[in-house]
């Protein structure tokens, strides 16, 4: 076991090193924003396989966190990371209060009103854009930009793509120890059924809240990044629409393991950014994934990530037989 | 003593426990009655599920009541379900550091106290499992693991050997006599299994249409003609 997490450990360090290395131009900015939508996917993805809810707001929530981090960035000269922590922390604390009122809601219910609230979210940006450092609450002006700070170890793109995948890390070891904690035990039990958790003394609206906010501040975090790779943030990229395409391609990514959140970023960024390179219509991916969703809901209800861990298990018992 | 002072439980029109009362004295007691009777509706009322219209429900003095459902495991009520609720994800040593969770004490008090209800059930070998590799047998003794873990004062389970063989049924009922002797935890178990519910329970309250026809030791109850006729099918002269 302990070997089996050291090469872990040594293939993340050898990938957070030389992927910006292999990847060229265009490539490496297209690989930060999708490590920038692998947190929003892991949040929807653990929520949906750890208690079963469906959030249908992380894109719009993922705007938040820009915005808070993009605010902070032009009013305050802090440094990079704490305005990411603020923004983090500021989209958790408002995907707690936003979780308040659903809490007696489930499945479909709870679905839409998170819809609700990214289509909340989408007016708002959409009405009063992204902060550029303009002055007022807003903190948006007309006539000019100014630039957003990046972390003073990662000013150029390939650092920044490194130093981006050095937080998602952080963000999957978050997940993985609230999983293997009282937290993660809480929430497989609110799945299997409230009651049961409230027969096990959980605070059921507690643990519930907990997750929408840890799901916020991923994705808030996401949020913060993806700001500070592009220096401004635009309502479109933000809308209602997009956190259900997310959603739905967290199902054909695999929301159960941890490499389903990359395999959904990866469809949702790098996937449109290949057929562009192609010389394809990049809308052509929306078919693949409404493809992809149906096989996915018809033959691979724990989508790709699953039946590539099917296949491992496959392999590892046959090794098992062959040494018996 | 577990007192039910009066219980109503209403649903609209639908009258589901009509002001029953009893007083269990006895370690281990059973609730009987045909389908419908009230009996899982009475377990749910303790647990917090439902309010009821009128009644209290006093255990040692406690009204239990009036406790947040979560805060009265903390307090000491265990239960378990009809269909049993292991988490299938979680391993069986996981499934009762689940209730741990949120007991008092220190991490390693309630490290400790799940190791004896892993013990005291005889899942050790299996607690490292899943849940959705259990037989269901395993998962009615993780089950029973779960509700004697923590210093309980009241378990109640529902139909607890809904399912299994004669052997397996002697084997829990044996269990569940242990398990009241070990915790000083007054237990009340729901079955329709009347052999089990004669060997293991001194007190039994039979139910019937949410109303009490009977309640006492639970050889004179199973003799009642009232309750014979009501749950055993027999003929009421």
């Amino acid at each position: 076991m302990k070997v089996t997490g050291l090469l872990a450990a040594f293939a993340v360090i050898a990938v957070i090193g030389l992927l910006p290395t292999i990847l060229g131009g265009q490539w490496i900015g297209i690989f930060i924003s999708t490590t920038c939508f692998a947190f929003a996917a892991m949040g929807a993805g653990f929520m949906y396989s750890r208690l079963g809810m469906v959030s249908l707001a992380q894109v719009a929530l993922m705007g938040l966190g820009g915005w808070v981090t993009l605010r902070l960035n032009h009013a305050t000269d802090l440094p990079f990371e704490v305005n990411l922590l603020g923004g983090a922390v500021a989209t958790a604390v408002l995907g707690m209060l936003l979780a308040l009122p659903a809490l007696r809601m489930r499945g479909l219910y709870l679905a839409l009103v998170t819809l609700m609230v990214a289509g909340g979210l989408e007016v708002v940006f959409t009405a009063f854009q992204f902060p550029n450092g303009g002055a007022g609450f807003w903190g948006v002006g007309t006539s000019f930009s100014a630039p957003m700070r990046r972390p003073t170890i990662a000013p150029d793109d390939a650092n920044y793509l490194r130093y981006c995948l050095a937080v998602l890390v952080l963000g999957f070891l978050l997940i993985e120890a609230h999983r293997r904690s009282a937290p993660g035990r809480a929430w497989a039990l609110i799945r299997r059924s409230e009651a049961a958790a409230l027969a096990s003394g959980v605070n059921v609206t507690f643990y519930k809240t907990w997750a929408f906010g840890l799901s916020g501040l991923l994705a808030g975090a996401g949020g913060g990044l993806l700001a500070a790779s592009l220096g401004l943030l635009d309502a479109a990229t933000f809308r209602a629409s997009e956190s259900v395409l997310l959603f739905a391609l967290v199902i054909v990514g695999g929301a159960r393991f941890w490499y389903g959140a990359i395999l959904t970023a990866f469809l949702y960024r790098v996937a449109p950014g290949l057929l562009n390179t192609w010389g394809v219509d990049a809308d052509l991916a929306l078919v693949f994934f409404g493809a992809a969703l149906l096989h996915a809901v018809m033959t691979a209800p724990d989508g790709i990530a699953g039946q590539i861990n099917d296949l491992l298990g496959k392999v590892r018992k046959e090794q098992t037989r062959d040494r018996a | 003593m577990i007192v039910l002072d009066k219980i109503t439980i209403r649903f609209g029109g639908l009258v589901a426990l009509d002001a029953v009362s009893a007083e269990f004295t006895a370690a281990v007691s059973g609730i009987i009655g045909p389908n419908g009777a009230g009996k899982t509706t009475t377990m749910n009322l303790i647990s917090g599920f439902i309010t009821p219209t009128s009644g209290k429900v006093l255990v040692d003095g406690d009204d239990i009541l009036r406790m947040p459902p979560h805060q009265r495991t903390r307090w000491g009520l265990r239960r378990s379900f009809q269909r049993e609720q292991i988490a299938d994800d979680l391993s069986v040593w996981e499934n009762v550091l689940a209730i741990t969770d949120n007991l008092p004490g220190s991490r390693s008090d309630r490290r400790t106290e799940a190791e004896q209800a892993i013990d005291f059930a005889g899942v050790g070998k299996l607690r490292h499992r899943l849940g959705a590799s259990l037989n269901t047998y395993e998962r009615r003794l993780t089950d029973l693991a779960r509700c004697f873990a923590g210093r309980p004062r009241l378990i109640m389970l529902d139909e607890p050997a809904g399912g299994l063989s004669p052997e397996e049924t002697d084997h829990l009922g044996a269990l569940v006599v242990r398990m009241a002797r070990l915790s000083d935890a007054k237990v009340l178990v729901i079955d329709h299994d009347v052999d089990l519910i004669q060997r293991i329970c001194s007190e039994t309250l039979v139910l019937d249409f949410g109303r009490r026809i009977a309640f006492g030791p639970t050889r004179e109850v199973l003799n009642d003609p009232a309750v014979k006729a009501a749950y055993l099918g027999v003929e009421h002269a």
